[in-house]
């Protein structure tokens, strides 16, 4: 063992030390989120605002399913059950938290969290909800990276379209035990008198979980969508992202290349559900309701349509086929009933002219590198 | 006791069901290996043109026949204009555009398939006029339920042959994802195509009734109902045809080649488009008969085309495909029984509420313990 | 100096077919031995029971004194042995220098959080990473090919590339399967150099499968022969080229089976 340490690669081991640089992403991605929130949405209103909010939900859940069926290479067509699980857990993390602190099931944000303030800055950014609605959004995250877990170890036995169904089972149990659960408690002291155990199983069945207060807005979509772009994309640039890739490519030279193909697996799964699981929790506090009824397997083919069509693996391709996929429905609006039939049909001939996707495995600025390289000469390293 | 042999009737019969649905499924993965999720559809095309014809016929509840329903309009709108349209285009148009633009412009406008298409859609109409005839004569009244039948499964295979021809045949070298997300695209547009006002609308209907539903026998205080034995005796019959077929023809041998290795099937000989059309066209007849059966057993559960619930029945038969060993055609039978039985069992002594549930445990069992299904066979990776 | 490869009396057999058989072969450090035998005799095999692909039935492998035996392929990637494929298996839509940065992963240390924040050296290690790559590309003279996706590279260069992804590794023992394989005379005189020179240059001990006897016979220094998944000779290239056993195996005599199982 320690020849090999002899033979590992030459580090520089400034032990977690996290340079400015490394911030600076997350600090652009803030000011953007809050700028549109402050200036774009009212700007909009409220049709816009919601198709904007809408987009930034759908970048979330196909950007994190990027991770396991673009880069990993394995076939989930289940995305949707983490979403619904991360979003009920949210949903009554807010719900019931909001009753037990504040004794009723109200709005308790700031601005930040507003859709009707007039200005950003008339009052407190954030409120002691806003932290409520973000930790019921990492709780949702963890429980769905848990279930995540427990979905992805039948990777390591089960192969393409055996993994795929074996993903929309889970799915589907997932959304039939919330359908099954007892009913929601309303009254503020019934919830107060309860072990918080019981709460867990009081989510609705199947009339969905409701009230729940709205917190969602263009900030926080835009935030949570730049934060799962920011991490895909730097897992991406990483030695694990690849790791991730060359599974993709090739699972038995992937082994012998010391890739911990089964640790890697599960952990693709992972985070794409912590991920989908903080997009049920924005999907949730956006609508008011989570119904695990709506949220089924043709869901969670939205999501697949997404990655396939924004071309395997390819982050931008996702988010921009998330954007086109969001608002080409409600562009289709016009003609009502033929709306769902042009989208059909608009996917099947993308998939007999494009079958590649639209930026196939690479990224967009992949594609537009080799020009400028031309015009600039091959003086940058990759 | 009673409730013991009730449930286990029910399991049956709703059993063979989807056993009848998983046939199709389990044919297709067999040759093509993909998913078809559009077979689903298929099945609810069946349930809704038993309907429809039931309807155009007589049997409706005030008693005077629909003349013309508009989807047969629609129909013969369609291949009597678009089939000389597309014969036109492929002679015309098609091979600049091919030059044009490479392999991917399809070639599924091919061959004759404008005209067998069209000779089909007009016998169908034909069958039609006979359902009326049958219903409105006093002897022949019974059989109108067999013409019913043929005219869904007829209806069903031609659909199934179209999709095949336009969606998936240009699709046959593509990565499988795709094949799979155009299966998606053409099962959102079956579903919602239906729901068009001239088609069938979205307003669930109530299934006519074909034949008196009286008890044949009561046994151990169970009544044996006339539609339950109908209804399982053809499921059964049509799967003795289906087994007869795979295993005893010429063509059917073509089958299980292609299954087994399509390259050398083309070498050997098989007309592969030929054997792969053929098996859409089975497949989805079989499901159109499910979906007669399964309205004349239940004709209350006539839900709007796009009704999650039939997603839902169809994925529980693709999960008796898979129980019973994907590509393997008498095990999709026994899976579809055991599913079936399954589901009811746990209905009737366990949670009803958790009813899909079981399904899909046994399914994640299934492919854990034994990833190939019952009858399956493993198959290994070579290095 | 003791073995640092030893391998005792392995064997697997599929169904009934006993694919190997009583494999023995001792291999010390830089040593560069030859694994030679008619097509199906189970040289393939051989190598994946050493990397852990398939399992052997019995006998034992050790690598430096370490028990290889029930371990995963990576761990044994990990323990210093590294591989080629015969039918090339590159990550094909992955651009070159992918590739062989992938095969450097199980050296890193960053974890997954390390990775999402890029803190605790992960940048340092990418770009030691990236470097390390660069170094072993331009050797196998890939240096200006980084940027293409691997399976649009030339055939020869793919072989190449293969065993530049598995030298980023750090393996004590590399195994190469035909190497030479669908290459040019000219490009097979190259290979020989460049196997000399990174078997130098890494302090390599090497096995190599080729069916190219030229190049067998001119840069391994022993030979063992497979036949039916037994060793029927071993010895140094004069030794084996007088054989009468191999000299039989390989053409045959008139009663001589005709029919091998793959």
């Amino acid at each position: 063992m320690l020849r090999m340490k002899a033979r590992s690669l030459e580090l520089s081991p400034p032990a977690w030390t996290i340079l400015p640089r490394n911030l600076l992403a997350l600090v652009v991605i803030l000011a953007i989120a809050i700028m549109m929130h402050a200036w774009v949405r009212p700007a909009v209103g409220n049709y816009y605002n919601r198709v904007m909010m809408d987009v930034g939900i759908n970048i979330v859940l196909a950007v994190s399913l990027t991770i396991v069926n673009g880069f990993t290479g394995q076939f989930s067509i289940g995305h949707a059950g983490f979403m619904t699980l991360g979003g009920y857990v949210a949903a009554a993390t807010t719900y019931y938290g909001s009753q037990l602190l504040w004794s009723k099931a109200a709005f308790f944000g700031g601005t930040l969290s507003s859709n009707t303030a007039e200005s950003v800055f008339s009052a407190g950014l954030l409120g002691g909800g806003d932290l409520l609605f973000v930790a019921g959004c990492v709780l949702g995250g963890c429980i769905a990276a848990g279930a995540g877990y427990v979905v992805g170890l039948p990777s390591l036995r089960l192969r393409g379209d055996y993994l795929a169904i074996v993903t929309l089972g889970f799915g589907e149990i997932i959304r039939v035990l919330l359908q099954a659960s007892g009913p929601q408690v309303t009254r503020t002291a019934d919830i107060a008198a309860k072990n918080p155990f019981e709460l867990t199983t009081a989510l609705g069945g199947a009339l969905g979980f409701t009230r729940v207060p709205i917190y969602t807005t263009q900030f926080w979509t835009i935030l949570f969508g730049g934060v799962t772009l920011l991490v895909a994309y730097r897992l991406k640039q990483s030695s694990m992202g690849r790791a991730l890739l060359s599974i993709r490519e090739d699972e038995v030279a992937a082994e012998a290349m010391g890739v911990k193909t089964t640790r890697m697996k599960v952990l693709a799964f992972v985070i794409a559900a912590f991920f989908a699981g903080m997009g049920g929790g924005l999907y949730a506090h956006q609508l008011g309701q989570i119904n695990a009824g709506e949220l089924g397997f043709m869901k969670s083919f939205d999501f697949v349509i997404m990655v396939v069509l924004g071309g395997m693996g390819s982050i931008s391709g996702a988010t921009l086929a998330a954007i086109v996929l969001t608002v080409l429905p409600e562009l289709l609006r016009g003609v009502a009933e033929y709306r769902m039939i042009v989208y059909a049909l608009l996917l099947i001939v993308m998939m007999l002219v494009r079958p590649q996707g639209l930026f196939g495995v690479r990224e967009a600025w992949e594609l537009i590198r080799p020009l400028t390289r031309r015009m600039f000469g091959s003086g940058a390293k990759a | 006791m009673t409730k013991f042999l009730q449930t286990l009737m029910d399991g049956i019969s709703i059993g063979s069901l989807y056993a009848l649905i998983a046939l199709g499924y389990t044919m297709v993965y067999g040759i093509l290996r993909f998913i078809n999720f559009a077979h689903s559809d298929i099945f609810v095309l069946g349930a809704w043109l038993s309907f429809s014809v039931a309807l155009c016929a007589g049997w409706t509840a005030s008693g005077a026949p629909l003349l013309f329903p508009t989807w047969l309009w629609t129909v013969l709108i369609v291949v009597s204009v678009l089939g000389p349209l597309l014969y036109v285009v492929e002679r015309t148009a098609l091979p600049a555009l091919r030059s044009s633009l490479g392999p991917r412009v399809p070639h599924a406008l091919a061959g004759g398939f404008v005209v067998t298409a069209a000779v089909w859609a007009w016998v169908l109409v034909g069958l039609v006029f006979l359902a009326r005839a049958t219903t409105a004569s006093a002897s022949f009244r019974p059989l109108t339920g067999v013409v019913i039948l043929v005219i869904a499964m007829g209806g069903c295979g031609l659909a199934g042959y179209l999709i095949e021809r336009l969606a998936y045949k240009p699709l046959r070298a593509a990565p499988r994802l795709n094949v799979l997300i155009t299966a998606i695209g053409i099962s959102l547009f079956l579903q919602n195509s239906g729901q068009l006002k001239f088609l069938f609308g979205t307003q669930p209907q109530k299934m006519p009734e074909l034949m008196e539903n009286k008890p044949l026998a009561v046994v151990a205080g169970v009544a044996i109902n006339r539609v339950d034995v109908i209804g399982a005796g053809t499921a059964v019959a049509l799967m003795f045809a289906l087994e007869w077929l795979v295993f005893h023809t010429r063509l059917g041998r073509a089958m299980q080649a292609v299954s087994y290795n399509t390259r050398v099937a083309s070498l050997m000989g098989i007309d592969v488009d030929r054997v792969i059309s053929f098996t859409f066209v089975l497949g989805s007849a079989l499901a159109a008969a499910a979906g007669f059966l399964f309205v004349m057993k239940l004709p209350g559960a006539l839900r709007q085309p796009a009704d999650t619930g039939w997603v839902l029945l169809g994925l529980k038969a693709f999960v008796a495909a898979v129980v019973g060993g994907i590509g393997n055609i008498r095990g999709a039978m026994l899976g579809g029984l055991f599913i079936g039985l399954l589901e009811y069992f746990g209905v009737a002594y366990l949670r009803p509420e958790l009813r899909d549930v079981y399904v899909f445990v046994l399914l994640i069992i299934v492919l854990l313990v034994r990833p190939s299904g019952l009858l399956g066979k493993a198959t290994v990776e070579k290095v | 100096m003791s073995a640092l490869l030893t391998v005792d009396n392995i064997g697997i057999s599929f169904g009934g077919l006993k694919a190997v058989q009583a494999f023995a072969v001792e291999m010390r450090a830089g040593d560069l031995r030859g694994l030679i035998g008619p097509n199906g005799a189970g040289k393939t095999t051989v190598f994946n029971l050493l990397t852990g692909v398939y399992q052997p039935n019995q006998g034992i492998i050790s690598l430096g004194g370490r028990r290889l035996n029930g371990l995963a392929p990576h761990q044994i990637t990990a323990a210093g042995m590294s591989r080629t494929f015969q039918n090339i298996r590159l990550f094909g839509d992955l651009s070159v220098l992918d590739n062989v940065r992938i095969a450097c992963h199980l050296r890193t240390r960053s974890g997954l959080s390390a990775t999402i924040t890029r803190a605790g050296g992960q940048i340092g290690e990418e770009r030691a990473i990236t470097e390390r790559a660069m170094e072993l590309l331009a050797i196998f003279g890939l240096g200006d090919r980084v940027d293409e996706q691997a399976r649009n590279l030339p055939y020869g260069d793919q072989r190449r590339l293969e065993i530049a992804r598995a030298l980023a590794t750090f393996p004590k023992v590399l195994l190469l399967d035909e190497p030479a394989a669908g290459m040019n005379p000219q490009e097979k005189r190259a290979l020989r150099e460049l196997i000399r020179d990174i078997r130098r240059k890494f302090e390599l001990t090497i096995l190599l499968i080729e069916h190219d006897m030229g190049v067998v016979m001119d840069i391994c220094e022993r030979i063992t022969v497979l036949d039916y998944g037994q060793i029927i000779a071993e010895g140094t290239p004069a030794e084996i080229q007088k054989n009468p056993a191999v000299i039989e195996a390989y053409l045959g005599t008139a009663d001589a089976p005709g029919v091998r199982k793959e």
